[in-house]
């Protein structure tokens, strides 16, 4: 990439050719404060806060919108610009409501974030705020304070040429000016709350997330969305070791700067009911009784091994390391046992398309790339439970009976089964039809790696403690595998990883710390 | 002084063509296309030393000179009939009097940056001056003035006419260009600038009407002789509206370099009955106020009156007496400014609305002494930080107003009350 | 429910098309029909307009929004919109509003309960030597006094 040679404050760079001030100061980690400038929309130019100094040029330019030149000069923290940072902090703070105490935005608000760095003055403003309309919502995943906006369009620009679905617009002119929805529409696209995201105030906020916890309270986990197989990067924030939210992380392989609302909000379901906390043995009378872990370890092995007929079906949203492990364990079992990873399709629309995959598999490819799908695919695996050709099973992490469009025929073959063993963190209604029951962890209470559906190898980071009692699906696999004579070397993730590494091909080079933040596409298909 | 751009505007029917045409009418395009280059009579024009007359007083060939001749786009020449300064009233005499002086301009203007569409920008209000434009243009394409292969030069040239819908704004010519293009009238930025970015990314000219009903007598009678008039910088003449407390309002053509005093005194009938001047806008409303004591030897041309510490700008003379009160006067200015602002930018659509609440505040008897610094700050942050020349056009008469008049508004603030309308009433009741 | 354009609004609308190169920039003459047409422009009438532009109607909402000479509220039959900037001020242009506010007992902004006359104050009408100015729909009336208002007012149906 050609490069031309620049200066900020003082420092010499290379900056790429085509980059404007703001993005050759990013690129050598100089921040210029800014509002609607995204590395993503359209330059809009219409805060004024990255204005700064182009020697040679008498009026402050603004570096979202200047672009590098051969010996281009440029301040960011001369008087003249720190004057017009807190001329601009100002003007967006003399019509701002005071809500700090109950706007969501504190902590992570740029308004409050600038005025720190570069303002910290009194309010010179004695005339009356404008009063407008708060609290609107403006889908269901979207509430907008007309009050505290301040009118950088990202939002607008964000739904124009992200998800190309133009719900918003400015409205009026001068200081009547607002963002507002088309009357009668409603901004639910399946991007949606990502204005949310990019709002740099408390303009646009969540309303799942809505009061739910102060920011600077949250502990923040990198992962990867269990949702689908694109495997966006997100950071899992929890409060009190719940998670409150997810947030896109940046990966300009995968997602970008986005993450879809289904996604975002995805943690619900898998994480709540009430967790079991305790193996269960189906007693002779028939009801299902907490035992110790040895006791059900010993019942699930007479019940699987060496069975006719034998099955196993694995989550999608379990790891590499737990698909290893489970596909080893199957094997062990019996050579002969049906092994699949489920399998969710969907069909997407236009705007799905741009960040979802056509299923809700997170860590399909990668799980039986381990070899944990003996089967064509999960397809031919489904027939023959259905069919009755298997006799047992063993069901990780997911409730056979949700999965399926017609559950009579599905509860027919579960019931038809000789053994059932069921591993999940509640008591699912297929795991009341089991004959021994494992406390599992969810996706946030792991350590490991997904597979995208593209070959990405990322990593997925442990974010909650899981509830006493509960063991994640890795150290229960490597628990039977040691009572099966078959003892691994460690059935930690990383362990486990590394024998991955040696013994297949495809994931040979890699380490965690080469995964690292980013992820590694593997070659090949 | 022979008058150029006021040549037609007293013969009768001077709007029709035939009467134009009885008047030298199109002689300057029929000289044009026969026998000149658009490079050529870009260096007329040049040579004339004509500068736009909007306000920007920007050298018209130069102008002209920055469309990139090899660039395949299309190109674009608009004739801005946008106008909405106030104190500005010269425009509108032009389009209802003379409108085929701005087409046949339009058209020259056109063949020189080599265009073949132009439009004509005319303000939402002007519904009597659009159909006069109207009834010329369909005059003008019959007689084959404009269309395909204009006086079998071989020239293609479409012009239409465009109405506004009510916004200073879209004067400005990137807000104008935002407008035409089917949007809101926001300003763009720049770079880039309208001559390689204009309407829809192509090249573009905006010229003022005025500019543009120049150019037919330019053409006509040379060059020279349009620069024989005026001063060494600012040649030719200009059309000033004179409006405010004078005997003699009105549109007056005007020979550049022409003396203020007494073109106030003499050209326009002096102040009302008893009266003295107390301070006069000379360029539009955007323009810093003269104070009586500022006029003396300042004379009608860019750079006088810029000398003088003020702008030629559009040439609308607004004329206060000694009854005006200055803080209503800029209270006044600064509501126009908070009502046009677009609301793009953060500094004009925040700082224009508080310069408004300040002087209100003011005018009404509430202001506190820490005010007047107050507005010289914010006009201050406004300044030179926005998209657009508009925070600039606020921030010049607030700051103007304060400075020229201090004695005044802090007497209007400690009395709390209007010290010129109270004198006025005592006055008035003795 | 959905409002659509009469066959002359059509014929007209097409023809304004026709004179542009580019659709798009017929958006606010397209919208000036629709005013004229639909009385103001409602949602129904953006919602109309968009789909015959091809454009999002929160766009086309948001333009629509920009202009003051597009209403998005009703107007009277009568639109008196007087000029208050400081050439009209100079000249009175405060007592003007003032008369006409007692006169028609109305408040700048409204209009009088029975839908003839809306009062509006404007800003420069580029009219400043004729000071005070008013404009009504599409006239301007010039060098105001009372009593000129008063007949004007008169010859309002």
């Amino acid at each position: 990439m050609e490069t031309v040679k620049i200066s900020i404050d003082g420092r010499e760079l290379d900056a790429g050719k085509d980059r404007t001030v703001i993005q050759a100061a990013e690129d050598a980690g100089i921040s210029i404060p800014h509002y609607c400038y995204h590395p993503k929309l359209s330059i809009a130019g219409n805060c004024r806060m990255c204005l700064v100094e182009v020697e040679k040029i008498p009026k402050l330019q603004i570096a979202c919108n200047t672009l590098v030149q051969e010996g281009m000069v440029v301040k960011t923290q001369s008087p003249q610009v720190l004057a017009a940072r807190r001329g601009v902090l100002e003007f967006l703070l003399i019509n701002h409501p005071l809500d700090c105490p109950i706007c969501d935005q504190a902590g992570e608000c740029w308004l409050q974030n600038y005025y720190m760095d570069y303002s910290l003055e009194a309010s010179r403003f004695s005339e009356r705020k404008e009063p407008e309309r708060k609290r609107q919502p403006f889908g269901p995943n979207v509430v907008f304070d007309a009050e505290r906006c301040i009118k950088c369009t990202r939002c607008v620009r964000f739904l124009d040429e992200v998800t190309q679905t133009h719900e918003l617009t400015v409205l009026n002119r001068s200081d009547d000016s607002t963002i507002a929805l088309f009357p009668g529409k409603t901004l639910d696209n399946p991007l949606a709350a990502n204005v949310n995201d990019i709002c740099p105030v408390g303009a646009l906020t969540d309303r799942d997330f809505r009061f739910r916890a102060r920011v600077w309270y949250l502990k923040s986990t990198p992962s990867i969305c269990p949702g689908c197989s694109t495997g966006c990067n997100i950071h899992i924030e929890t409060y009190e070791n719940r998670i409150a939210r997810f947030k896109p992380r940046i990966n300009d392989s995968v997602n970008g700067h986005w993450i879809c609302d289904e996604g975002r909000y995805c943690f619900h379901g898998l994480t709540g009911g009430e967790r079991l906390t305790s193996p269960l043995i189906r007693q002779e009378g028939g009801k299902l009784v907490p035992a110790d872990w040895d006791s059900a370890v010993q019942a699930a092995l007479i019940g699987l091994r060496d069975t006719e007929g034998l099955a196993g079906l694995l989550s999608a949203r379990s790891t590499n390391e737990e698909a290893f492990l489970f596909a080893r364990l199957m094997r062990a079992f019996s050579p002969k046992a049906t092994v699949e990873v489920s399998y969710q399709a969907r069909d997407l629309t236009t705007v799905e398309k741009i960040l979802k995959s056509p299923d809700r598999s997170p860590n399909y490819r990668g799980a039986r790339e381990m070899g944990a799908g003996t089967e064509p695919g999960w397809e031919s695996w489904r027939d023959k439970l259905l069919d009755g050709d298997l006799r047992a099973l063993y069901l990780a992490g997911e409730d056979l009976l949700s999965l399926f469009p017609d559950p009579e025929r599905i509860l027919r073959a579960i019931r038809g089964l000789s053994f059932l063993v069921v591993q999940d963190t509640t008591l699912s209604p297929t795991a009341e039809l089991a004959h021994v029951v494992f406390p599992a962890t969810h996706f946030a209470e792991k350590e490991g790696t997904y597979t995208n559906r593209r070959g990405r190898v990322q990593r997925v980071c442990c974010a909650c403690v899981a509830p006493a009692g509960a063991l994640p699906d890795h150290a229960i696999f490597g628990r039977l595998l040691a009572a099966l004579g078959h003892p691994q070397a460690g059935s930690n993730p990383a362990d486990v990883f590394r024998q991955i590494t040696a013994e297949i091909p495809r994931y040979r080079d890699l380490t965690y710390e080469s995964i690292g933040g980013a992820g590694v596409e593997l070659e090949g298909i | 002084m022979e008058k150029i751009l006021l040549r037609n505007i007293e013969i009768q029917d001077s709007h029709k063509l035939s009467v134009y045409k009885s008047h030298r009418g199109y002689a300057a395009l029929e000289k044009v296309l026969k026998g000149m280059t658009p490079e050529g009579l870009t260096e007329e024009v040049s040579a004339s030393g004509l500068r736009g007359r909007g306000g920007a007083g920007f050298p018209t060939g130069k102008k002209w000179s920055f469309v990139p001749k090899d660039n395949p786009k299309p190109k674009y020449l608009i004739a801005n009939a946008d106008e909405s300064e106030p104190g500005t009233f010269k425009d509108r005499l032009l389009i209802e009097r003379d409108p085929h002086a701005i087409i046949e301009g339009a058209i020259l203007a056109a063949y020189a940056i080599q265009s073949h569409q132009g439009f004509i920008y005319i303000r939402g209000e002007f519904v009597f001056g659009a159909r006069v434009l109207e009834k010329a243009l369909d005059e003008a394409r019959q007689a084959g003035y404009f269309g395909k292969n204009i006086l079998g030069s071989g020239y293609n040239l479409e012009l239409t006419l465009h109405r506004g819908a009510g916004a200073y704004i879209c004067g400005e010519e990137t807000a104008l260009l935002s407008s035409l293009e089917g949007g809101r009238g926001w300003p763009k930025l720049k770079p880039p600038f309208p001559a390689t970015h204009g309407l829809f990314g192509c090249p573009t000219v905006v010229n003022n009407v005025e500019t543009l009903a120049a150019l037919p007598w330019i053409v006509d009678r040379g060059a020279a002789r349009y620069a024989a008039l005026g001063t060494e910088k600012s040649k030719g003449s200009k059309l000033f509206s004179v409006s405010g407390h004078v005997r003699r309002p009105g549109v007056y053509e005007v020979e550049l370099g022409y003396p203020l005093k007494s073109f106030l005194e003499e050209v326009c009938g002096g102040m009302r009955e008893g009266r003295e001047l107390k301070g006069v806008i000379p360029g539009g409303s955007s323009v810093p106020v003269l104070r009586r004591d500022e006029i003396d030897g300042v004379r009608m041309d860019y750079e006088s009156i810029a000398a003088a510490g003020s702008l030629l700008g559009s040439g609308g003379v607004i004329v206060m007496d000694d009854t005006t009160c200055m803080v209503k006067a800029a209270w006044n200015l600064a509501r126009f400014y908070a009502h046009e602002s677009c609301g793009q930018c953060s500094p004009c659509r925040e700082g224009c609305h508080w310069l408004e609440k300040i002087f209100a505040r003011i005018e009404e008897g509430k202001g506190n002494k820490d005010d007047l610094d107050l507005v010289l700050s914010v006009s201050g942050n406004i300044s030179g930080n926005t998209i657009c020349p508009l925070g600039d056009a606020a921030a010049m008469p607030a700051v103007a107003f304060v400075k020229k008049y201090r004695d005044e508004f802090e007497q209007h603030i400690r009395q709390r009350r209007c010290p010129v309308t109270a004198a006025e009433a005592q006055a008035s009741a003795r | 429910m959905a409002l659509e354009f009469s066959a002359q609004a059509l014929q007209k609308i097409s023809a304004i098309i026709g004179r542009y190169p580019h659709k798009q920039s017929a958006v606010v003459p397209v919208l000036y029909v629709a005013q004229e047409e639909f009385g103001h422009l409602s949602t129904e009438a953006v919602d109309c307009v968009a789909k015959l532009m091809e454009i999002p109607a929160a766009r086309l909402y948001g333009i629509a929004s920009f202009y003051s000479m597009l209403h998005m509220k009703p107007v009277g039959r009568h639109h008196i919109q007087v000029c208050r900037t400081l050439p009209c001020a100079l000249q009175g242009s405060d007592k003007i509003i003032e008369f006409l506010k007692n006169r028609l007992a109305i408040g700048p902004g409204e209009t009088t309960p029975d839908g003839k006359i809306t009062l509006t104050a404007v800003e420069c009408l580029a009219s400043c030597g004729t000071a005070p100015v008013m404009q009504i729909n599409d006239e301007y009336y010039e060098n105001l006094s009372e009593e000129k208002i008063e007949k004007i007012l008169g010859f309002l149906k």
